[in-house]
Parts: structure tokens; sequence; C-alpha cells
């Protein structure tokens, strides 16, 4: 994996900073961590969180048992994980939340730490950074982790450009698998959390969403590298359908919120640099083809769908973009702002079903991607400048789905 | 001669206009029940419509369907909005009820013996089960079509399109056997030209993925041979690894 630089992302907190101090406990829950991990994450916790009390909360942790910790008159000891339906494995989900939550209130924590699965792989600063990001005042910290350039693709597609454009938050991976939170963030998990959980099925929240309705202060924090976990065995249509349903139907639920005028802080884009013409490596370049192709097959056989939910001009677009060589093949970052706008509004008007919806989505976001590998071309830092003018080409389209959203039968751009 | 003929017509006037004077009350009858029915129909449409919306059925629904499933109620009413599809099917029903009130009516008053309603009511049954048939079936074609031809293009197959509408095809022929069958129409000629037809759509499209996906299948079975036995999570992950090997290894999530 690439790393990027930790300065340019956010202060990482120096571990003598915090002092220690008789402070309520600090609560850590790992819903979905295997018992050798489990022991890893219990050392490396001692090592990070100097100060107060700790409490572990995991399915897989034995009931109130002592842990001794080297720090003086610090207690680590473990509490009863609620009974909870088995995790889905590489998601924290609402469930998580509400339990975390519900597991801060009754051992009034004032600092939650929820770990996702493979937390294993987080070091002792990571673990320490994201809590001294709570203790000093933040409501929410959710971590930036190192990654490459090929990795991480719908977050630096979807979930980071709509979550900055409609929320000004600026998450780099708002689809989080790590999680610090104040206590009266937890509260809000769980009153956003509870109805949902209780309907059934297996709901998602967005954590970086939720802080920004709520009015709380949400940091992001540089935390190095991490061992991404795998989604357990499905196809990349049906989880794309499963984290876009969910962004699109809580951007709905939030239409109030993001509606009113706000100054959102387009990120800084550098210009490409002068006769820039990224010559693809050979690896690349195959698979630039390979999708290039595989969108031409789309736009052949899904134009009759697309034409439902994209206006004209876009199609037109997407018409030119089918034909484009794979030398040239990319999606311009406007093009794929609106269309995510227009499948958006579909969404919410029920333009067609929901999974049909979805999943004529999918062979546009690889559209998006093989633009990303082809103008990355394996750069970290042409990798970073692609997700950022992303970033700017949604904030740029916001008055695009503002009048769409309001007048979406009037507003004919 | 003269006076005999003169008779006859007579008579036969008189019969013709003692038909007309049992028939008309009859299609009075007839309209005065649908009339009666449609605004029952009405009424109670316009209450449950009012009741659903001031429960907030719609959002209670759209909270308990999962958004990507096939099966919500809401991708299936009008507007999609449940209480809409509520409110007229029971409009509708009670219309259907005025149908069948008004032809018993209509016969009660035109013929002493039931003959006709008896004949009529099994049948307009029986046409209302047709047209529903074919109602259901046009909407499962489309929307299956929909989802195979999506399913194939985000598998990257080439026919896609021609899968789609063989499938499309298949459900409509189906559902236009059962109508006629349901209608009796047809007898056995309808069975034998749905089984050929069928049989011949199945056998086109076998063929197609067959000789199409020729080197898929071939690929997949050499990859199945040559897979270890105890690979890891990592390594069957299909979703992360886009591609295979030596292209650049992509995460989506």
């Amino acid at each position: 994996m690439s790393s990027l630089p930790m300065a340019e992302v956010s202060e990482t907190v120096d571990m003598p900073r915090v002092q220690a101090a008789s402070r309520p406990p600090t609560l850590v829950c790992m819903p979905a961590i295997t018992a050798d991990a489990l022991h890893t994450v219990i050392d490396r916790l001692v090592t990070a969180l100097p100060y107060g009390d700790i409490l572990i909360a995991s399915p897989d942790a034995p009931p109130d048992s002592h842990i001794d910790s080297p720090h003086d008159g610090q207690t680590v000891r473990t509490v009863p994980y609620p009974p909870q339906p088995v995790h889905a494995g590489w998601l924290l989900t609402a469930a998580d939340y509400l339990a975390a939550a519900n597991l801060a209130r009754e051992h009034n924590a004032s600092t939650t730490l929820l770990l996702g699965p493979e937390a294993a792989s987080l070091s002792a600063e990571a673990l320490h950074a994201l809590c001294a990001t709570v203790i000093q005042g933040a409501d929410l910290a959710l971590p930036r982790y190192n990654i490459g350039p090929h990795e991480g693709l719908v977050n630096a597609a979807l979930l980071y450009p709509l979550s900055r454009a409609l929320y000004g938050v600026e998450s780099r991976m708002p689809l989080t698998l790590d999680a610090a939170f104040s206590a009266r963030m937890a509260n809000r998990f769980s009153v956003v959390a509870r109805k949902p959980v209780s309907a059934g099925g297996d709901p998602m929240l967005w954590p970086a969403a939720e802080a920004a309705v709520a009015s709380f202060t949400m940091r992001e924090v540089a935390v190095g590298e991490r061992v991404l976990p795998h989604p357990e065995a499905s196809d990349l249509n049906s989880l794309l359908a499963r984290i876009a349903g969910s962004l699109f139907s809580d951007v709905e639920a939030k239409a109030a919120f993001w509606q009113r005028a706000r100054n959102v802080t387009p990120p800084v884009v550098a210009p490409p640099a002068a006769g820039q013409a990224n010559p693809a490596s050979s690896e690349d370049m195959e698979e630039v083809t390979s999708m290039s192709e595989s969108f031409r097959n789309a736009y052949t056989n899904l134009q009759e769908i697309w034409s439902l939910v994209v206006p004209p001009q876009s199609l037109l677009a997407l018409k030119k973009l089918s034909l484009m060589s794979p030398e040239a093949f990319m999606m311009s970052p406007n093009l794929w702002a609106r269309t995510v706008y227009d499948f958006m509004l579909a969404h919410r008007l029920r333009t067609i079903n929901r999974g049909h919806l979805l999943g004529a989505f999918t062979p546009l976001y690889l559209a998006w991607v093989g633009s990303h590998i082809r103008r990355a071309d394996g750069d970290p830092a042409a990798a970073e400048q692609h997700i950022q003018e992303t970033a700017a080409a949604f904030i740029a389209e916001r008055p695009y789905v503002l009048g769409r959203w309001r007048w979406p039968d009037r507003f004919n751009p | 001669m003269g006076q005999q003929i003169s008779s006859a017509l007579r008579q036969s006037m008189d019969r013709v206009v003692i038909m007309l004077a049992r028939f008309l009350p009859g299609l009075l009858a007839f309209f005065v029940a649908l009339a009666v029915l449609w605004l029952i129909g009405w009424g109670l449409s316009a209450l449950l419509r009012k009741l659903l919306t001031s429960v907030r059925f719609d959002e209670r629904v759209a909270r308990k369907e999962d958004p990507g499933s096939p099966a919500n109620l809401a991708d299936w009413s009008p507007s999609n909005s449940p209480t809409l599809l509520i409110s007229r099917t029971v409009f509708w029903a009670c219309i259907l009820a005025g149908i069948a009130v008004g032809i018993s009516a209509f016969n009660a008053s035109y013929s002493a013996t039931p003959e006709i309603s008896l004949f009529l009511l099994p049948y307009l049954t029986h046409a209302t089960g047709a047209i529903l048939l074919l109602l259901i079936g046009t909407l499962l074609a489309r929307f299956l079509s929909r989802s195979v031809l999506i399913g194939a293009v985000n598998a990257q197959l080439h026919y896609a399109r021609f899968l789609s509408l063989g499938v499309k095809w298949l459900v409509l022929v189906l559902a236009a056997a059962m109508a006629l069958d349901h209608l009796q129409i047809g007898g056995t000629i309808v069975a034998l030209a749905f089984g050929i037809l069928f049989g011949g759509i199945v056998l086109t499209l076998a063929l197609a993925i067959g000789l199409g996906s020729r080197d898929l299948v071939s690929r997949s079975i050499e990859k199945t041979i040559e897979k270890p036995t105890g690979a890891k999570p990592a390594d069957v992950s299909s979703i992360n690894e886009a591609t295979e090997t030596p292209r650049p290894k992509l995460r989506h999530f």
C-alpha cells in the first residue's frame, strides 16, 4: 500500500499531550473481531490510553474479567456485550452504533471507540489519536487510512464527494470502519439507530452526516495503515446497490438540512501539469480498455433505462463517452456529479424500481473507476487530484441538484 | 289474408314492445346498481385514502421495506403510493361488484329464468380473471426483462438485450396462454401452440447462451480445477479484485 502524508490530512495527536486524570471511562466496542485479534487490540489499547479506566465490550470477550494495566490506578475490564444478531462482518451497521451507544450510556462513558473488523491492524498511535480527538472536544472522530490509488474507490467516487457537497463534511471515508465519539454523539446515534434496527434488516448508519445534521463537531484523524476487510461473498452490483441505496435514502431523509443555503468550501485543486498526458502503464491500460468496452456494451443495452433517469444532454455525453477510445476514455467529473445527482433524484421519485435503478448505476460507477485508473496511473498524487476534482465538481453542481430536487418536473436544465 | 298478416304483425309488434318494456327497466336497474356501487366505491376509497394518509401509511411501509428488494409494495403501486393502490383496489372491487349486481338485476327483470345471468356471470369473472392474468403477466415480463438486462450487462454479457427479450416473450407467451386457457378458448390448440412457442424460445435461448458462453464456461471450469482447496477469503473475493492478475488490484470498498 502506498502512503499519503499524514500531516496533510490532519494533525496527529501526540501521546503525551493528553494528561492522565480522573475522568469517566473510555468504552471500546469491538462487535466484529476474532478472539486472537482481541488480545492484540487490548494490548495496544492499554498502551494507547494511559488515562482513565477502559471498558472493553466484545461478543468474544469474557464479561467482567480484569486486565492488568501498567499504569497506576487504571482499571481495564471487560463488560458484557448486548446480545444481537450475528455481525455483518466487514462493515459497521446501525445495530453496532446502537449497541455501543447503549453501553456508553449504561457505563457513563465519556468517549466511545467503536472498532470494526481487522482492527488489530490499527497501531496504538492510531487508537490514541482517535480517542484523544474526542477528549479534546470533538464529538466525532473519523479515521483516514493510508490507502493506495486503486483502493477505497466507492468512498472516493461517491461517498466522499456527495457527503462533502451536501453536508459540508470533510471525511474522506464516510463509510468508516472505526469511529470515536462523545457521549452526546452516542445519544444521537442511539436515537437515530433505534427505529431502523427495531424494524429489522441490516440497516446502515452514516455517522458523518449525523454529526453534520446535529451541528456536532467532527474531525478526521490520520491513522496510517490499516488492513481493509474484504466484503463477504457477494458481487459488486449488490454491494454497491446496498451502499448507494442506503446513502440515497439517508440524503432523502436529511433533505431539509442540506437544502438550506450553506457555504460549502470547494477543495483546492491544483491545476494539471502542463502537457499532462498521463500515458497509462500497460497493466492500467488493459484495465481501462476492458472497462471502456464494458461501458460501450452497457450504453448499447441500458440506454433506454438511463434515458428515464438522466436528462438528454447527460445521455449525449454518455454516448460520447461510450464512443471514446480507451486511450481517451475519461468521464468528466461534472458529468459524473450530475449523473449521481440524477440517480439520487430518481431514487427519491422512484422513477423506476429501485433495484433496477441501482443496478443500472453500476456501469456508470465503473466508467468513473476506468477514468480514475487512467488519470491516476498508479500515482497517489494524481489519484488524489482526480478525487479532489470530483469533489469540486459535486460542489459546483449543487445548484443543479437543488433545482431538480425542488422542481423535478419543472426544472429542465 | 290481409287480416291475418295484420294480426301477425300486431302480435309481433306487441311482443317486441313487451320485450322492450321488460328490457328497459332491467337496463335501468343495471345502471342504477352500477351508479350506487360506484358511489359507494368512491366514498370508501376517499375515506380509506384520508385514513391512510392521516396515519402516514406510505411512510410506514417505506420504512419497513428493503430499498433493493423487488417485492416492495411501493414499487408496484401507482405513483409509488401504497395508499393509492389500496384505495384504487377498493374502488375497482366496488365497480366489479356493481357490474355483477347490475347483471343479476337486469336478468331478474328481463327473464323469469336466470339463464343469462348464469351464463354471463361466470364468463364475466373468467374475463376479469383473464384480464388480470394478462396485466400481471405484462408487469412481470417488463420487470423480469429489465432485471435480466441489467444483470446481464453487469455480468458483461454481450447478448444481454437478446436474453432480456427472450425472457420477456417467455413470460408474455405464458401469460397469454394462461389467459386463453382461463377463458376456455382454443382448447388443445392453445396448449399445443404454447408448448411449441415456449419450447422454441427456451431452445433458442439455451443455444444462444451455450454457444455464446462457451469460452466463459471453459474458463470458469479451468479456474475451478486450478483453484487450491484451502483458499483464503481474500483470494476468492470477487468484489475488491475486479480483474484477474496481473492487472492492478481494484478495491471498491
